[in-house]
């Protein structure tokens, strides 16, 4: 019998006026890769700090590991590990300092303790820097050091929020690489991320959550799959003559549900119903609108799912691989979340 | 609910880890070692000195030119030879004399006026005058503190030799001194030797430091692990959130401590502060007024959030402290509206009974009411900000 690692029932953070985290009901099973996706400011951040005992929820309840996030909190940080957005880590303490204070913190016996730091630095390659400074360290080796923290205690739940943020490809692959090993070890992983392939490609189910709320929750395939063979349409267009003009008239259309503008002559646009490709096309030519190529890919992307159940599209949040800081332009400023 | 022992095994790797830190960074060291120096230094010297100035140079003008002005002029330097408050340089005229005070060489001059010798001649008093600039009222003051000590001391001279003459004259046996002093005072202070300033200034200083380190230390502490996003780590490990508090305190006590000692030690070395209390009963006495601030400390940062407005409320809660806590003046001399404000301040009593078990040697009793206050201060403002902090955390 399978139990729920994360049970989470109508929690809701308020900040003054402002809800972050909206009534959110979910459940996570044991061994799973689940994963949040939404842009800045849609309460991914504040519902793993819920769940890490770090915040208190304005209303709701949830379980963590089995236990109540109010009643038992000490039980349920005995079980989790975190890797939080900013790195838990002090600079002028070496990367074994930092573990073993982190390590003490969990009442861990020494020499288990020792063990487990060699056997972690060794999992992300990082021995011969055992006793080197943090503030010495480049971005991706403390954020190497940052995981295997988290992994200390031998955590039954790792809460990874944006796990590879302004990392370099290489070791975005190689902290991808190790959140899917220690999943395979039994580990049950809640990842936030606005990187579209990092949850597609990791995440057993993904939650698309926006303005708090979950747009919707399903495996990748699945939600891919709901566009593809669904009601719901998306794809792309190139327009020669593009205007803000054709683009509000094309969005004030009764099928379409979204429009993207992805730079000056590229549109995606989400719409439901049969044949309304053909309503949407005539629609731009009668307005005089110049259509260079129509592209409609069978294989859709969770970009597509994105734009088509939040109206809004992820690529302006925020590309993958991108500045090393975060872009601060999402629909509600970040500030406000934290 | 976590047990105690658990509760202090976590203050214990917090603290560890605080000092190991602190022992890295270098400026922060420095800085650690610097400042009680400076203060001590700085505080020590700013105020004027209760001593008196030496080598004051005064003019002297004689227009007597008689036997009885040169007799009161060797006199006069004799005295004036035990204390070199003065050095004397000669004029020939009066307008002389104030054109060089006027230019700043001499502070006053004394004025032997002509007739000077005749007058003692005959039985009346030597009148003469001291000209003083009194631009500067502080070697003013000066001046004529040494000149009133000169002239008991000239008059003492002369009044002997006459009395000495008279029992000549009509064949007595006396004591000139028990004639012109009849009462002799004799003052007996509470610390043996000398005292200065630093006797004052030294425990309100220590205790002073230890207070502004732990008050500014606690919402620095905190607020910089809160925003470099350390404090997450702690917090979502099973620890309880006071072992980050008493962990905290207790690496800041450890660094006022050696404040402490830095003072003491430096307050005896060079400034001759003598230690007649019970340093233990001292040490406890600085633990009772860390209790007392660590409230106030923890109330900043749990009301303000970020480590720049915790700063400003510190600083607003310190100055007023320092300043109205009797460490550099004693709270007597102030007017009595800052009197009662000072009984609202817990440095107050700290450094009023540092002050008593160090240079008074006072016992527990002695300053059992100052430690009662500390006690409450500390456990009334803690009691309204532990729970804030606590809510602050999990905002």
């Amino acid at each position: 019998m399978t139990i729920n690692a994360i049970e989470v029932n109508n929690l809701t953070k308020k900040f003054k006026d402002f809800t972050a985290v909206d009534n959110l009901s979910l459940t996570v099973k044991e061994g799973e890769i689940f994963g949040f996706l939404g842009p800045n400011g849609a309460g991914k951040s504040t519902t793993i700090r819920m769940l890490c005992t770090l915040a208190q929820p304005t209303s709701g309840s949830a379980k963590v590991a089995g236990y109540d996030l109010i009643k038992d909190s000490d039980k349920i940080r005995q079980n989790i590990g975190l890797v939080a957005e900013k790195m838990i880590m002090y600079d002028r303490l070496t990367a074994a300092e930092n573990l073993r204070f982190f390590g003490k913190l969990y009442d861990m016996p020494k020499q288990k303790l020792e063990e487990r730091i060699k056997e972690l630095l060794e999992l992300v390659n990082m021995q011969e820097w055992e006793n080197t400074q943090i503030n010495k360290f480049s971005t991706g080796m403390k954020q190497r050091i940052n995981v295997i923290r988290a992994l200390l205690p031998e955590p039954k739940i790792l809460f990874m929020d944006e796990p590879t943020l302004g990392l370099d490809p290489q070791t975005t692959f190689s902290i991808r690489d190790i959140t899917r090993q220690i999943n395979q070890e039994g580990v049950t992983v809640i990842l936030t991320t606005h990187a579209m392939t990092e949850a597609e490609t990791l995440s057993d189910r993904v939650a698309i959550i926006d303005h708090g709320k979950i747009a919707a929750l399903d495996t990748p395939e699945n939600l891919k799959n709901m566009i593809s063979h669904g009601d719901t349409n998306v794809f792309g267009t190139k327009i020669s003559n593009l205007t803000s003009e054709l683009v509000n008239k094309i969005k004030s259309m009764d099928v379409v549900t979204a429009v993207a503008q992805q730079d000056d002559y590229n549109l995606k646009i989400s719409a439901q119903g049969e044949n309304v490709l053909n309503e949407i096309i005539d629609t731009i030519r009668g307005e005089g609108g110049n259509i260079a190529s129509v592209t409609n890919s069978n294989e859709s992307t969770l970009e597509d799912v994105f734009l088509a159940v939040t109206g809004k599209q992820m690529r302006d949040q925020a590309t993958e691989k991108a500045a090393p800081t975060h872009h601060r332009h999402g629909p509600t400023p970040k500030a406000r979340v934290r | 609910m976590m047990n105690i022992s658990k509760i202090l095994k976590d203050s214990y790797h917090v603290m560890a880890k605080d000092m190991l830190e602190l022992r890295r960074n270098r400026m922060q060291l420095a800085a650690l070692f610097m400042m009680p120096l400076i203060f001590l230094l700085m505080f020590g010297f700013i105020f004027p000195s209760g001593g008196t100035q030496q080598h004051m140079p005064m003019g002297i003008v004689n227009l007597d030119q008689g036997q009885g002005s040169d007799e009161f002029l060797t006199q006069l330097n004799l005295i004036n030879q035990n204390t070199s408050s003065m050095d004397f340089i000669n004029y020939s005229s009066v307008n002389e004399a104030k054109t060089a005070i006027n230019q700043g060489k001499i502070y006053g001059t004394f004025i032997i006026p002509s007739g000077f010798s005749d007058n003692i001649t005959n039985g009346k008093s030597g009148d003469f005058t001291v000209y003083i600039d009194n631009s500067n009222p502080q070697s003013s003051m000066q001046v004529q503190q040494a000149l009133s000590g000169i002239l008991s001391g000239l008059n003492d001279m002369k009044a002997e030799a006459n009395v000495l003459q008279l029992a000549k004259d009509t064949d007595q046996q006396i004591n000139p001194q028990t004639m012109i002093f009849p009462y002799v005072l004799n003052v007996s202070t509470t610390i043996p030797g000398e005292t200065n300033y630093f006797n004052f200034l030294a425990p309100g200083l220590m205790i002073m430091i230890v207070m502004m380190t732990v008050m500014t230390g606690i919402p620095e502490a905190i607020s910089k692990e809160k925003e470099m996003g350390t404090f997450d780590g702690m917090l979502s490990a099973p620890i309880s959130q006071i072992s980050v508090i008493i962990g905290k305190t207790a690496a800041l006590c450890t660094r006022g401590f050696v404040q402490c000692v830095i003072i003491l030690a430096m307050a005896m070395l060079l400034f001759g502060v003598t230690i007649q209390g019970n340093l233990l009963l001292a040490f406890f006495m600085l633990l009772l007024g860390i209790f007392s601030f660590i409230g106030l400390g923890i109330l900043a940062i749990s009301m303000s959030g970020d480590q720049a407005s915790g700063t400003m409320i510190v600083n607003l809660l310190m100055f007023p402290m320092i300043f109205l806590g009797g460490i550099f003046y004693p709270l007597q001399q102030m007017p009595w509206f800052m009197q009662d404000i000072s009984k609202f301040i817990p440095l107050t009593y700290a450094a009023d009974a540092m002050r008593k078990i160090i240079l008074l040697n006072a016992g527990i009793g002695d300053v059992l009411f100052q430690m009662l206050i500390l006690v409450a201060f500390g456990v009334v403002t803690m009691a309204i900000a532990v729970p804030l902090f606590r809510k602050s955390m999990t905002r």
